[in-house]
């Protein structure tokens, strides 16, 4: 069933799209006129079936809840061909950002990923931890032995202000 | 000239390649590079999770570099480099963001300007040191060789926030490379993605995507690809058998960070190149 079929069941909802709206900067999902030209181009449109001009037309119909709740949002590799190429300035990748945004609002299902990286952020300011790798020959490497200055970490004054932004 | 360098956090922790090669050919042209102390995220995988979030981690680290009187901050990474770049375009054009963010800020001790311009190593090597003075300074002319450069896709998008090249047709990559002697190919794949944003929900999608550009390249006789991004080269180096098995690919590919390539030609040795940490490199490669 495509995303269209799904929303037949759907009600639209001014008040979430508003909502959404509001997260946008000069980024205008009604002006689109379903020229097709970010879905031509997008990376996710044969594997993932992804259809950005979609999700733009279901958004500002106003099916936001059944976006925020669906998998297709995560399916955008964040090329920014629809950003760049749109002729209205709908840009699909900033609605699917929001709308992603949202998700998490709502606690929806997320990839698991993206919260691990927030939780690390709050540990050492990085999305990762320092790892050995290993070299072609399967020997180990890390900084100190490829002589690589040690990391400057942030200090508790960014977590704070992290946390801050995080909680709203 | 004197500039703050901002690693990211890939390349930091695992993409030491690019870090040592980075580190090294810069002074060639008397680019002395400072470490920022305290740097955080870019914002990269935080935007899907709160864009607000995002943008503050962005704006932070050119305030570090504002802190410490640097007036350019080099971005070696694709998705930091945007990160950065769409951070400073937002407040430089929204004043109430602008507010909200230094009110932010002043709580570390931080405030924001204008004035940092951002680098990556693409533009820092054509535009401001320029091809003429790479070539004057090539050790090793990098003979009979082809490589396939990969852009990315976000040093080149969106051109409405100022990006490093063209979106649709760049080409300083590969006069860098041609530079050191080498040839480049054109491809129709050029500007395809790594996949590396979907590495993590849709694990097959992304390999499938490196692996098609691999196997592409792989059918147009080069030496090897040659990147400027952490992320792409996770794709194409460090899950290169797993992207080509996607795909039915075969034979392996040598793939180099610019930088490498670069410190190469320099005559710099190949261990401070970071060369033994390519998952993929050939033999005609390293015998330069
Ligand atoms: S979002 Fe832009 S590119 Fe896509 S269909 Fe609408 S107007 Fe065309
Ligand atoms: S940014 Fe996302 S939606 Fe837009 S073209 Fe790329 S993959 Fe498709």
């Amino acid at each position: 069933m495509s995303l269209i079929d799904l929303m037949t069941m759907a009600k639209p909802n001014r008040e979430l799209r508003e909502k959404l709206y509001s997260r946008l900067w000069r980024v205008h999902p009604d002006e689109c006129f379903q020229c097709m030209r970010c879905t031509s181009g997008c990376t996710s449109l044969k594997l993932l079936e992804l259809k950005p001009h979609e999700i733009i037309l279901l958004a500002s119909s106003g099916f936001i809840e059944e976006l925020a709740s669906s998998d297709i949002i995560w399916a955008c590799a964040s090329c920014l061909k629809c950003r760049e190429r749109c002729p209205q300035k709908a840009s699909p990748y900033d609605v699917i950002i929001a709308l992603r945004n949202l998700a998490v609002e709502r606690e929806a299902k997320i990839p698991e990923h993206y919260m691990k990286a927030v939780a690390q952020i709050l540990d050492n300011g990085l999305t990762e931890n320092v790892q050995t790798v290993t070299s072609r020959k399967m020997e180990p490497f890390d900084r100190e032995k490829l002589r690589l200055p040690s990391i400057q970490y942030p200090d508790d004054r960014f977590k704070a202000v992290f946390m801050e932004i995080l909680g709203g | 000239m004197k500039i703050a360098v901002y690693w990211g956090c890939k390349i930091p922790t695992s993409q030491y390649a690019y870090e040592m090669s980075v580190r090294q050919v810069f002074p060639y042209f008397d680019v002395e590079l400072f470490d920022l102390s305290g740097a955080s995220c870019c914002g990269g995988p935080v935007r899907n999770v709160n864009s607000t979030a995002a943008l503050y981690l962005g704006l932070r680290n050119l305030a570090l570099a504002h802190k410490d009187n640097f007036a350019g901050l080099l971005v070696p990474c694709n998705e930091c480099h945007f990160m950065i770049s769409e951070a400073k375009y937002r407040v430089d054009n929204d004043e109430e963001m602008q507010r909200k963010m230094q009110a932010l800020l002043s709580e570390e001790n931080l405030e924001y300007s204008g004035d940092v311009k951002i680098w990556h190593v693409i533009d820092l090597l054509h535009d401001k040191i320029g091809v003429d003075a790479i070539k004057s300074k090539v050790k090793k002319v990098l003979k009979n060789l082809k490589f396939a450069a990969h852009p990315g896709c976000q040093i080149i998008r969106p051109s409405e926030i100022g990006r490093v090249d063209d979106s649709e047709r760049p080409s300083k990559l590969e006069n860098l490379i041609e530079a050191l002697g080498a040839e480049t190919i054109g491809y129709s794949e050029k500007l395809d993605c790594c996949g590396a944003a979907l590495l993590y929900s849709h694990v097959d999608t992304a390999l499938s995507l490196a692996g098609a550009k691999l196997k592409a390249i792989q059918s147009q006789g080069v030496d090897g690809l040659v990147d400027t991004c952490p992320y792409c080269h996770i794709m194409y180096d460090v899950k290169q058998n797993e992207a080509l098995a996607m795909v039915g690919g075969k034979s392996t590919i040598s793939v180099l960070y610019y930088t490498q390539l670069l410190g190469i030609a320099l005559g710099i040795e190949h261990e401070k190149l970071g060369l033994h940490l390519n998952q993929n490199i050939d033999r005609k490669i390293m015998s330069k």
